[in-house]
């Protein structure tokens, strides 16, 4: 096996590494974060913050971005095209995406597709690992993605403005605008990711000799998004998150034969917020409404299609009381109601209701407790009390133990419950106990954070086939993933020159209970590094990604693998002393024209090009 | 067209598409690799359909003879049947709207016809042309009967001297299993469709359809008279045997315990069909059906691909689709002579002898 190797080659890596990705938020200007809860509570376990400086370096979509600076692991049906993810070795609804603290996966197929969603719409990007369904609800068994809108309140007018132009014809227009003062706060945004995406796959030929290429592969996606916030006065903010997007994507053929068909998908979300502080007592009300929609054309040259909708509406009333000194208390009230209504499943509502309390406890600045529970209550199927506990104990300067166990869930989607035929009205949620060990070293500019956990999730949901050919979901499997994460970071300035280098390494083990075999599509090691160096107005960096082998196959056939792939990317930019800020930069990437597919005959592109301008004014 | 191309022509339609009798190949020497054996189609799921190809002694096997034969080239998703015609094999993939043909002894792709498809199912061949029925786009759930999904079907008109798609011939109806007999074709369509379709090749259109119920799957003709197995989800299932010169109807109606029979094959003078996992036979002019099994292949979940001959019976469970599953072959008594690991949701038997 190649484990060596990669032990090896990740050693090598570790020494070179130089790094830091967390630029600290600069305390001195006020920033509310849109989502208090993801700091409050997640002492205890390990989060890496993206940052604009890191958004901006990737490729527009989340896929990208997440693939090529976290420890997730990404399944790509082509460039561009629909990207489900697997963290900590589950599937790919069992990690939630989080907008502005709400939980966005689809309520129609229970995940997210990242590559609907542009990095740079949003300030900072967190990926939280490990269980978090007491906070985010269903889903969060393997971890969380964060997409956070932050508001500043101090006085400034702020335009930023990225273009992209690469090979395939991909196009990037990014831009964001900050206006505020110390009592408004508004964000705008808009943002249009697109490509005829015709790549050349790599050494292959069609029977009659032609070259093959990647064929129906475009995609545009477009997004919106207006976020407002006003201080009434120190004790009372009133928040607004609006956004809307649009993904227009045919879906790349396997074979020229096939038939050539488009997925349109699209979303509305809109999130009002109210935040109270009375001193010991807070308050956080939260009314959001999320629209989501699909149509599937088979034949993309006609107008006949599939569809499917959700209209989603969330209220959640968050109390908080500052018991002690040490110790606060947060209870959560959260009423989710959810029309659906599709071509595949009918017309159907779902109401849940859950109640939550947390409790954190601090005994002393350097060892912090958690604890919560939470119970749901809906019609559609049985729940189960879920709970977290947690510790972080910073033990001296160098050294910090935390320690967590929690209880998670991922409900059944409306697919799971009604599609027609197959729907399986009587399902249970899939359910999962984990634990985790997380150590945190810091030395001088070094930040090691190495995190052991172990998943026991039970009622997997998978659709099999019955009798008379009809598939139908069923609670039947049972999986226990464990591993090892690790997260380094390095920052250090030499006079001018400044290098930031940083490091993931994900090893999974995810195992059917029944048979011992690993889940396919879960690679047991991945890789991701970074490098960059800047001095005066220059900025070169480099990123690299290892993905270990897959199985295709619940059978965990040897012949039946994805090969291991290493993509690496060169950037370099250019600051000119215009406006407040004017960068030009080039990026080659897959430098070296790694022939690689993520998925199998699914082949990726090989080495090409992207050239971008970044203004702020 | 030469007599002689015409005569082999002939014969191996009569050998390989009615898929009845069989004779000793005089000739032993081997064509290709896939000489004197059987293949077994294998659906496929997330991935490509794949052949497998067992030797009749069993002592060959190729579990991927398209990729061996032809390397990186892709099959095509969701292979739903082959058919023959002279030393050529023509495997349909209607997930990916082609037919690849392929030599049938060395499996070197000769060809792909990739034109004028849209989900292929099966395909007959009569007098250099092959006529494959086409499901096109399929109706949602429930739709009515005059829903475009449940009357775009046509066959497909295709030359074989050329390989191209020629004309196609609407149905105004369903069509799926396809058989021809005397310049005539037969069709079915298990899901929607209640008619035995008649087209005629000559004139390309179609006749006056025969009302034979719901639910009617596999069919074959013996001695001017067609057999077509059907199977109701909430009533008995049935033989119904269709005299091809007048168009009179007879039935074998199976008691309840045989409901919701699957497949059926002729061979000689035997009706072969299965119920659930097991097979069970009568003879061609029995009156009723018999519920005693020749054999229950206990550890078949999903018999999915099932034929007779060579005297053996050979079934094929169609296992999660997520891994290769498996095909057994038992002699006619019912008695286990093989068990074989082919590829992903096995669906079908071909002969190569």
């Amino acid at each position: 096996m190649t484990l060596r190797k990669l032990i090896v080659s990740f050693f090598v890596l570790m020494c070179q590494l130089i790094s830091a990705q967390n630029d600290s938020i600069n305390n001195l200007k006020e920033v509310i974060v849109s989502d208090a809860n993801l700091k409050k509570y997640s002492n205890s376990q390990s989060v890496l913050k993206l940052n604009d400086s890191i958004i901006n370096k990737n490729e527009g979509l989340l896929t990208d971005l997440l693939n090529f600076n976290s420890t997730l692991y990404f399944k790509e049906y082509g460039r561009g095209m629909l990207s489900t993810v697997s963290f900590r070795g589950t599937t790919s609804s069992q990690t939630a995406v989080i907008w502005n603290g709400i939980n966005i996966n689809s309520q129609m197929n229970g995940s997210t597709d990242f590559n609907t969603i542009s990095g740079s719409d949003y300030n900072s990007i967190s990926v939280k690992a490990g269980g978090g369904s007491i906070l985010y609800g269903s889903g969060a068994i393997g971890g969380t993605v964060h997409l956070n809108n932050d508001l500043g309140f101090y006085n400034r007018f702020e335009n930023n403005l990225k273009l992209d132009y690469g090979s395939f014809n991909t196009i990037g227009i990014n831009y964001k605008s900050n206006i505020a003062t110390e009592k408004w706060s508004a964000q705008i945004g808009f943002s249009k990711n697109s490509s005829t995406n015709d790549y050349k796959y790599l050494n292959k030929y069609t029977w009659k000799g032609e070259q093959r290429w990647n064929q129906n592969g475009q995609y545009d996606v477009i997004t919106m998004s207006a976020n407002l916030g006003y201080k009434l006065n120190d004790t009372n903010v009133f928040k607004f998150y609006s956004q809307t997007s649009n993904t227009d994507r045919n879906t790349s053929l396997v074979t020229e034969s096939e038939m050539k068909s488009k997925y349109v998908n699209g979303f509305n979300r809109n999130l009002l917020e109210y935040e109270g502080n009375f001193g010991r007592f807070t308050t956080n009300l939260k009314t959001a409404y999320i629209f989501e929609n699909y149509q599937y054309f088979a034949d993309n040259s006609t107008n006949q299609y599939t569809y499917g909708k959700t209209e989603n509406l969330i209220t959640k009333a968050d109390l908080g009381y500052q018991l002690f000194k040490s110790t606060q208390v947060n209870g959560i009230l959260d009423y989710n109601r959810t029309n659906g209504y599709g071509t595949g499943f009918g017309n159907h509502v779902r109401e849940i209701s859950s109640a939550s309390l947390l409790v954190k406890q601090d005994f002393s600045a350097y060892w912090k407790n958690e604890f919560g529970i939470r119970k749901e209550f809906t019609n559609n199927y049985e729940s189960p009390v879920l709970f977290s506990l947690g510790s972080s104990y910073q033990f001296n300067k160098l050294y910090n133990l935390k320690l967590n166990v929690s209880r998670n869930f991922r409900i059944p989607t409306f697919n799971d419950l009604y599609w027609e035929t197959g729907g399986n009205p009587d399902l249970k949620p899939e359910s999962s106990y984990q634990a985790e060990i997380g150590n945190v070293f810091t030395f001088k500019d070094i930040s090691l954070t190495q995190t052991f956990y172990y998943i026991k999730i039970k009622d997997l949901l998978q659709w099999v086939p019955g009798k008379n050919g009809v598939w139908s979901p069923h609670n039947n499997d049972r999986v226990n993933s464990y591993g090892s994460e690790t997260l380094l970071s390095w920052k250090k300035q030499f006079g001018k020159n400044n290098f930031n280098a940083n490091a993931s390494y994900a090893c999974t083990v995810s195992e059917d209970d029944a048979t011992g075999n690993q889940l396919f599509f879960v690679p047991y090691n991945k890789v991701t590094s970074s490098v960059s160096y800047s001095r005066n107005r220059i900025t070169a960096y480099y990123q690299f990604l290892y993905n270990g082998f897959v199985y295709t196959r619940a059978d965990n056939n040897p012949d039946e693998i994805i090969n291991d792939y290493t993509v690496s990317n060169l950037g370099i930019d250019y600051a000119f002393k215009f406006l407040n800020s004017f960068k030009l930069g080039f990026q080659v990437l897959n430098i070296f024209n790694e022939n690689y597919e993520s998925l199998e005959n699914r082949p990726m592109p090989g080495r090409n090009f992207n050239m971008y301008i970044t203004l702020k004014f | 067209m030469k007599i002689g191309k015409l005569l082999l022509m002939a014969f191996s339609i009569s050998l390989f598409v009615s898929c009845s009798n069989d004779d000793d190949n005089n000739d032993n020497t081997p064509k290709g690799d896939y000489d004197n054996g059987f293949f077994i189609l294998n659906e496929g799921s997330a991935g490509q359909g794949t052949v497998s190809f067992s030797s009749d002694d069993f002592s060959v096997f190729t579990k991927d003879a398209y990729t061996a034969a032809n390397g990186s080239d892709l099959l095509g998703k969701y292979a739903q049947s082959i058919f023959f015609d002279g030393d050529k094999a023509y495997i349909i993939a209607g997930g990916s709207k082609v037919i690849n043909v392929v030599n049938r002894y060395t499996f070197k792709l000769v060809a792909k016809i990739d034109t004028g498809l849209l989900n292929p199912r099966y395909g007959v061949v009569k007098d250099g042309k092959a006529y494959v029925t086409n499901a096109n786009t399929y109706a949602d759930w429930g739709a009515s009967a005059t829903a475009p999904g449940n009357t775009d079907d046509y066959v497909a008109v295709i030359d074989l001297a050329t390989n191209k798609f020629e004309s196609k011939i609407d149905l105004n109806a369903t069509a799926n299993r396809i058989v021809e007999k005397n310049g005539k074709l037969y069709i079915t369509e298990s899901y929607t469709s209640s008619k035995l379709l008649v087209v005629n090749i000559a004139a390309k259109s179609l006749e006056a359809p025969i009302t034979i119920g719901l639910s009617a799957d596999t069919m074959e003709e013996k001695d001017g008279i067609l057999y077509i197995l059907r199977s109701p989800y909430t009533d008995r299932s049935e033989i119904v045997k269709v005299k091809l010169s007048d168009k009179t109807i007879s039935k074998i109606t199976f008691p309840e315990a045989l409901d919701g029979a699957g497949y059926m094959d002729i061979y000689n003078d035997k009706i072969y069909y299965t119920v659930s996992n097991s097979v069970y036979s009568i003879n061609t002019n029995a009156t009723a059906a018999s519920t005693t099994p020749i054999v229950t292949a206990s550890t078949v979940a999903n018999l999915y691909g099932f034929a007779v001959n060579n005297d053996r019976i050979y079934v094929a469970d169609s296992g999660d689709y997520k891994a290769d599953s498996k095909a057994y072959i038992y002699n006619l008594t019912g008695t286990l002579q093989k068990e074989l690991t082919v590829g992903v949701g096995p669906n079908g038997f071909y002969f190569n002898n």
